[in-house]
């Protein structure tokens, strides 16, 4: 297997600079990182071995220009991004924060995007979902398998900084009704993956995307918690580089011999 | 309390212990096996006007032990020749099985019963992991990923997908879905501490069988009642079934030389032939965790079979006498382990059917009223 070293360069947009970094050859896909920060997992390393993977650092975090100061501004840098890439539109994998980006990309530029996956996307936090008590709490509910949770090495002010930009990305919203009522716009095919112990984004997320995104698919990752991608990175990378390859045919057991 | 009628469905023609499993099927005469099939759905039938609240059912394979290698079939005759009592599968051997296509069977059987389903899934006998070629390490990790795709398949308004250890399914929708909401009541077993520990973690009643001591069953329930409690479920008696082998006849005397007799052709004609495959898959593989577990299950057994009659009814492993004494052997299990069903098995090996038939109208006619304060 080759070795991933992804590479980080700075893209002057007209909405501001964005911080991209990037790996691997081939088929493009654009990989949006959850509130944790722009952390490489061994899922985002696997899809660079087949797919060159352009993984962006929403603006604010890690010390980097705050060139969006919402998830629908951020959406929009990346169209910008996207069109300045060329080659059409991108498959787009967004996780938790990146998958609530990820959705009002699909929904406010639908040309750039042909397929979606969603990793447990927040932003459609159903009323009476379950609320932690404090931080200690959240982090806990992220995993089934916490020793599987790579150590958090950011600086501690670039933790706090991250923190501060993620509550100015939330707004303080857990439920986005805007959103929810432009799930229609979606054209691209759309995968969601929840954690099938998930308590942090309820199931009646992923059954409300289901419901109201055209071509959309819902997956349940048995033993996966929030953090999909470190509870269970093989059955992740499975699906999503079968969805990937393969679009609505994945929904077909491939043989054997294929 | 309530009271559920099981059959085991035996073939009992057989004068001689076959001495292998799977036992060769050559002697089965199918024209006998339909005149079994028709006696044995119509006395589960008539459980319904014997005072039982359930009628139950279960899953064996490749053996004269039991004629039911899928209970559903079993529940689906049934559910045409009853109307109200509860049909209990106890029930599917989830691990050998495709839990969609048992979460479609049970959804069936609850609606076209009218929400009458106690819906079981349970591990089996460790020899049946070999009747369908699943790995018995494979065994607990298999049945938890099973329910929880099943109680999935139960409740998704959408269609989903599920990416498993063992099971991967791209996009399900049942149809039907169960009649009862959520869904029809779920049963699985437990022996000891380990099995009561994962039952207690689902929405789930516990089942016992083979109980050899009160105390070590009375310590597993109690294991099983806190696990629930940490899981947010309350327990109640209807929440605990103790499976029992009965006779119940007009005299002490008379059950019990019925009871020896159904007893012996149980434990050495038909228990016989899944020895050797027994022993081979608990010494060969992890079908239970430890070793404390498996020489826990082996002893179960053993004791059973070493056991006077006596021993068995002082044991709380069998109810057996007059309809006196049946009644208060079941207060004593009522009271010791807070059970709130009890499953009769009376047709026990051989036991002639006319002396199952006596046992019901007793059971309706003495037993039960006596019991109506449980």
């Amino acid at each position: 297997m080759t070795r991933i070293v992804f590479t980080e360069h700075e893209v002057e947009l007209p909405g501001g600079a964005l911080v991209v970094r990037s790996a691997g050859a081939g088929h493009p896909i654009l990989h949006l990182h959850s509130a944790g920060g722009p952390r490489i997992s061994p899922v985002v390393e696997a899809l660079a071995q087949r797919y060159r993977v352009l993984a962006p650092i929403a603006p604010g975090f890690s010390g980097t220009a705050r060139s969006a100061k919402s998830i629908k501004s951020y959406a929009d840098l990346l169209s910008q991004y996207l069109e300045r890439e060329g080659g059409g539109a991108i498959d787009v994998i967004g996780q938790s924060f990146g998958g609530w980006v990820a959705l009002w990309l699909a929904a406010r530029h639908p040309d750039c995007v042909d397929h979606l996956v969603l990793e447990a996307p927040a932003g459609l936090r159903t009323p009476g979902a379950w609320e932690p008590r404090n931080e200690a709490e959240r982090r806990r509910k992220l995993f089934v398998f916490p020793d599987r949770a790579p150590a958090d090495t950011r600086e501690p002010h670039i933790l706090q900084g991250d923190q501060e930009v993620m509550n100015q990305y939330r707004d303080n919203v857990a439920f986005d009704d805007e959103l929810a009522n432009s799930l229609g716009l979606i054209k691209a095919r759309t995968l969601v993956l929840m954690g099938a112990q998930d308590e942090l984004i309820p199931a009646e997320s992923g059954r409300l995307l289901k419901a109201r995104v055209r071509q959309s698919h819902l997956i349940y990752i048995f033993k996966a918690a929030h953090a999909l991608e470190i509870d269970q990175p093989e059955r992740v990378f499975r699906v999503i580089s079968d969805f990937l390859t393969r679009g609505e045919g994945f929904l077909v057991k491939a043989s054997a011999s294929a | 309390m309530k009271f559920s009628f099981f059959h085991l469905m035996p073939w009992t023609e057989l004068t001689e212990a076959p001495e292998e499993w799977p036992t060769p099927n050559e002697s089965y005469d199918p024209i006998k096996g339909k005149e079994l099939y028709d006696r044995y759905l119509g006395t589960m039938a008539r459980a319904e006007h014997c005072g039982f609240d359930w009628v139950a059912a279960n899953e064996h394979h490749f053996s004269p032990y039991s004629l039911m290698a899928n209970c559903n079939l079993v529940g689906a005759a049934l559910a045409q020749r009853t109307s109200t009592i509860k049909l209990a599968m106890l029930g599917n051997l989830l691990p050998l099985l495709n839990p969609i296509r048992v979460a479609e069977e049970y959804a069936m059987l609850d609606v076209m019963s009218g929400g009458r389903l106690v819906a079981g899934f349970v591990r089996g006998i460790p020899h049946e992991y070999i009747a369908y070629n699943v790995s018995p390490d494979e065994s607990r990790p298999r049945m938890k990923e099973a329910l929880s795709l099943i109680l999935r398949a139960w409740t998704e308004p959408e269609p989903f997908g599920w990416e498993g250890e063992f099971y991967q399914y791209r996009s399900v929708s049942i149809w039907p879905r169960p009649y009862q909401k959520p869904h029809p009541r779920i049963l699985m077993s437990a022996s000891n501490d380990e099995s009561a520990e994962f039952v207690g973690q689902f929405p789930s009643m516990v089942g016992m069988t083979l109980i050899i001591d009160l105390d070590i069953a009375a310590n597993t329930l109690d294991c099983y009642r806190r696990v629930r409690a940490a899981h947010g479920y309350e327990t109640t008696p209807e929440d605990v079934l103790l499976s029992q082998q009965t006779c119940i006849a007009d005299s002490d005397e008379e059950a019990r030389a019925h009871m020896t007799e159904a007893l012996k052709y149980f434990h050495r004609i038909l228990m016989r032939p899944q020895q050797d495959a027994q022993r081979i898959v608990l010494q060969k593989t992890r079908f239970f965790d430890d070793d404390r577990q498996r020489e826990f299950f082996v002893k179960r057994l053993n004791t059973l079979k070493g056991r006077t009659l006596d021993e068995q009814i002082e044991a709380g492993s069998v109810i057996c006498g007059s309809p006196r004494s049946a009644i208060k052997q079941i207060r004593r299990l009522h009271k010791v382990l807070g059970a709130g069903v009890i499953n009769v098995n009376m047709k026990i090996g051989n036991m002639p059917n006319q002396v199952v038939d006596r046992g019901m109208e007793l059971f309706r006619d003495e037993v039960r009223p006596a019991l109506r304060d449980l």
